[in-house]
């Protein structure tokens, strides 16, 4: 960017919206976030949660709100930011500012920055592993190491580093009592409790990630490095973290004088996500677009051919221009063969294993290691005797043999072969690319179907109740779709469709459901009877062998009932607000689509001011976990028991779980996810 | 940090659920006012329900040893899996606790 008198940079911020605007001013003002604040031009979107943003939209900034609590926490894998930083007037950045490096300053792939306060009581290490991970930026395999070793890092920078707590020695249970007192004390003092701590992440040109932990304590002398790595021994009963960070990580180092800790981890570079995740494609770019006009035709391949002798370069190029093929390069040893392939990326290689300075083994082990070249075909030249080589150099890489002395008929064939094969492979990318961008759209136009969080919170409010919805769809399209019907001013109709599969398929038939269920004017009849006039129209339109499972109820606030009719859908979980006690409710029922004239039962439970719904996809139940194992019916239900005990004021029920399932699932996922929970508000407005 | 307890037969078992970190100081203090009174022989920590421990945990966990010290009552730590069994071998834990399956 032209860095004109005039110029501004335009930055997209999110906002809790339970901030005060003279808070917000005085950090945007402030030249915490940004080294020239007057430079910068802000546009601000507010949101009650992060459920209201929207996952198409690139922010700058979140600013979470002052006393942070999970469902805050959840926006690290919500939101496309990469940048978060509680707002609050009692935080002084000081030496941290500013967070957001401008040109020059080594910018972060994800930054986390939150009072001790906050911090202390929530699980920040497991979320910001977890958006590292769905971002791509650490493979699956090693974030349990990760999450270990951040854990440590940061328990050590907000007890000693921040809180200042002394937990050396051997620790008696009066002396634990009397920490944990200090610790609350220290939490509400101005002094420890609004200390910043901040996480962030960046990816650097090897591969390896680097993840900083850094407090606003008084800062120590790191240990030399005799000290021992030994995590066993019983002396000290807090002061393990360290050696145990050690043990986890590929390096460490301090900075900041102690009060920085950074941490390196090594990843196999193959093992990253190359999928399409959100936040990674945004990123890419169109960077590995495939130009697919330069090779319509083989003979307008670029040949390089690696020979030092001249006259076998020269035996070949005119093999070759015999044949038309005309845009050769030369390499006279291995080195130079690199640079040519960097210079030209040819089409095809003809190779010769012996050369100076790099053999025909080293260039083509060279060459595969860039992802760039990992497909570009290598013909390797060898002598007959050479029974080892030729294993060899297949094991380098080579993808095909030419023996010499070097038959004409059999270069130009082989060559042919090769290029042919390579010329349908960039076309079937190009193609793939094609697909990939209409995906998107059509991806985009698939979440369109379900309500934005504003119309659904809004609905919600029209009938008393507190909605959340929380919709991820898998790798590709899927089948996943909710909505809201008001009947009238005391009846809500809801709905859940899960169709069978994934792909385009399943996306299809969402939207001909969709069309079906709002050009149907008739909501009010029974759930039961619904479902049955919905099957008929769709038995009719859907090819045999697809078939969608659905639910649809109505929950009537006058009455306190909840009357539904499920075809084949999860169980619904009917549950107490208060007591987060809950029990599933029956979802059996004949899938839609499956025969004409398939009956549906409307069922009816009591729904009064103390009740919640939750209503999910069978992803939520039937995905590997991180045990290796589904979430078990049990499970899931003491998750929501232990979610409701645990939180101290009103949550948004839905994003609670899926944030917990966010945590412990695979960064793609293999069905579309959907969950939404309709809770009772404690006064009901619209009655 | 969640917990439940259940005494019978002069074994107190206690079952961990959920994260056990720094941030639990409270809850296992109250575990261990809790169990204290039950002048149990043995405690079993079945840490089976537990998805994730940090040094921290540890040092609660050896807390709770200490304590039983004091009264000879053993105690064993059961059903360690995935991340918290990893953590009790990295620590040596086989050596201080009667780690059982």
């Amino acid at each position: 960017m032209t860095a004109g008198k005039e110029s501004r940079t335009a930055h997209s911020v999110a906002i809790a919206q339970s901030l005060a605007q003279s808070d917000i001013d005085a950090l945007l003002a402030s030249s915490s976030l940004w080294d020239a604040p007057d430079r910068v031009s802000v546009k601000s979107v507010t949101g009650q949660t992060p459920e209201d943003f929207s996952h198409n939209r690139r922010f700058s900034v979140c600013f979470l709100p002052s006393g942070v609590g999970r469902e805050w926490l959840g926006s690290l894998t919500r939101l496309d930011c990469d940048t978060f930083v509680e707002c609050s007037s009692e935080i002084d950045f000081a030496d941290l500012a500013p967070l957001i490096p401008t040109n020059g300053g080594r910018s972060h792939a994800l930054s986390v920055c939150m009072s001790t306060r906050s911090a202390y009581h929530l699980p920040v290490a497991r979320k910001f592993v977890t958006a590292l991970r769905h971002r791509g930026l650490i493979a699956e395999k090693i974030a349990a190491t990760v999450e270990m070793a951040v854990q440590e890092a940061f328990a050590n920078s907000l007890i000693h580093g921040n809180l200042e707590l002394d937990t050396s020695g051997h620790l008696s249970m009066d002396s634990f009592t009397e920490l944990g007192e200090e610790t609350k004390r220290r939490l509400a003092s101005s002094k420890h409790g609004a200390r910043v701590i901040l996480l962030t992440a960046r990816r650097k040109k090897n591969g390896h990630i680097v993840i900083t932990v850094n407090d606003q304590g008084n800062g120590f002398t790191p240990p030399s490095d005799s000290c021992s790595t030994a995590v066993a021994g019983r002396k000290t009963t807090f002061g393990r973290g360290l050696p145990l960070i050690k043990s986890l990580c590929h390096s460490v180092s301090f900075s900041r004088s102690g009060r920085s800790i950074e941490l390196q981890f090594d990843q196999d570079k193959a093992d990253l996500l190359t999928t399409s995740d959100i936040f990674v494609s945004e990123l890419d770019g169109n960077k590995d677009q495939v130009p697919d006009t330069d090779i319509r035709n083989p003979q307008n391949a670029t040949i390089l051919i690696a020979d030092d002798t001249m006259l076998s370069r020269e035996i070949i190029a005119s093999y070759l221009r015999s044949d038309g093929f005309t845009n050769l390069v030369f390499a006279k040893d291995g080195e130079d063969a690199l640079d040519q392939v960097k210079i030209h990326n040819p089409d095809l290689i003809i190779l010769d294993i012996i050369m100076p300075k790099l053999d025909g083994y080293g260039v083509c082990k060279a060459i595969r290691a860039n992802p760039d070249y990992a497909e570009t075909p290598i013909i390797a030249q060898t002598a007959l005797e050479e029974n080892e080589g030729r294993t060899r150099i297949f094991d380098d890489g080579a993808t095909d043999l030419i023996l010499k002395p070097l038959n004409k008929a059999e270069l130009i064939a082989r060559t042919r072969i090769h290029l042919e094969n390579r010329l349908l492979v960039k076309q079937l990318q190009a193609y793939q690319e094609r697909t990939r961008s209409e995906l998107t759209m059509a991806r985009d136009m698939q979440e369109n179907l379900n309500p934005t969080p504003e119309n659904y919170r809004g609905t919600g409010i029209d009938y008393g109740l507190r909605i959340s919805a929380t919709f991820q769809m898998s790798s590709e399209l899927g089948g996943d779709m909710w909505g809201l019907m008001p009947i009238d001013e005391h009846r809500l109709g809801v709905y859940i469709v899960d169709f069978a599969g994934h792909g385009l398929g399943a996306a299809l038939n969402t939207f001909r459901l969709h069309s079906l269920i709002w050009s149907d004017q008739l909501h009010d009849r029974e759930p039961g009877e619904y479902l049955e006039n919905l099957n008929r129209h769709l038995k009719g339109l859907l090819p045999i062998g697809q078939y969608a499972t659905m639910l649809y109820g109505i929950i009537d606030r006058v009455e306190s009932k909840f009357t539904y009719a499920s075809a084949a859908c999860t169980s619904p979980v009917l549950g107490n607000s208060l007591t987060g006690q809950a029990r599933y409710l029956d979802g059996s029922g004949v899938p839609l689509g499956v025969v004409r004239n398939a009956r549906y039962e409307t069922r009816e439970v009591p729904f009064t001011g103390a009740n919640f719904l939750l209503l999910y996809s069978d992803a939520l139940i039937e995905t590997t976990l991180d045990d290796g194992q589904f979430l078990s019916e049990e499970k899931l239900l003491s998750m929501l028991r232990e979610t409701i005990v645990e939180s101290k004021s009103e949550i948004d029920l839905a994003a609670q779980i899926a944030d917990q399932f966010m945590d412990r699932a695979p960064a793609q996922l293999a069905d579309d996810f959907t969950i939404v929970s309709l809770q009772s508000t404690p006064i009901p407005c619209a009655i | 940090m969640n917990y439940k307890t259940e005494t019978a037969n002069g074994t107190t078992k206690v079952e961990l659920s959920g994260r056990f970190t720094f941030g639990d100081h409270s809850s296992f203090r109250k575990l261990i006012e809790e169990i204290r009174p039950h002048g149990s022989d043995t405690y079993v920590l079945d840490v089976a329900g537990v998805e994730f421990i940090d040094s921290a945990g540890l040092g609660m966990l050896l807390l709770a040893r200490d304590e039983g010290e004091k009264t000879n009552t053993s105690v064993v730590i059961r059903g360690a899996q995935g991340q918290v069994k990893r953590m009790l071998e990295v620590a040596r834990f086989d050596t201080l606790f009667k780690l059982e399956d």
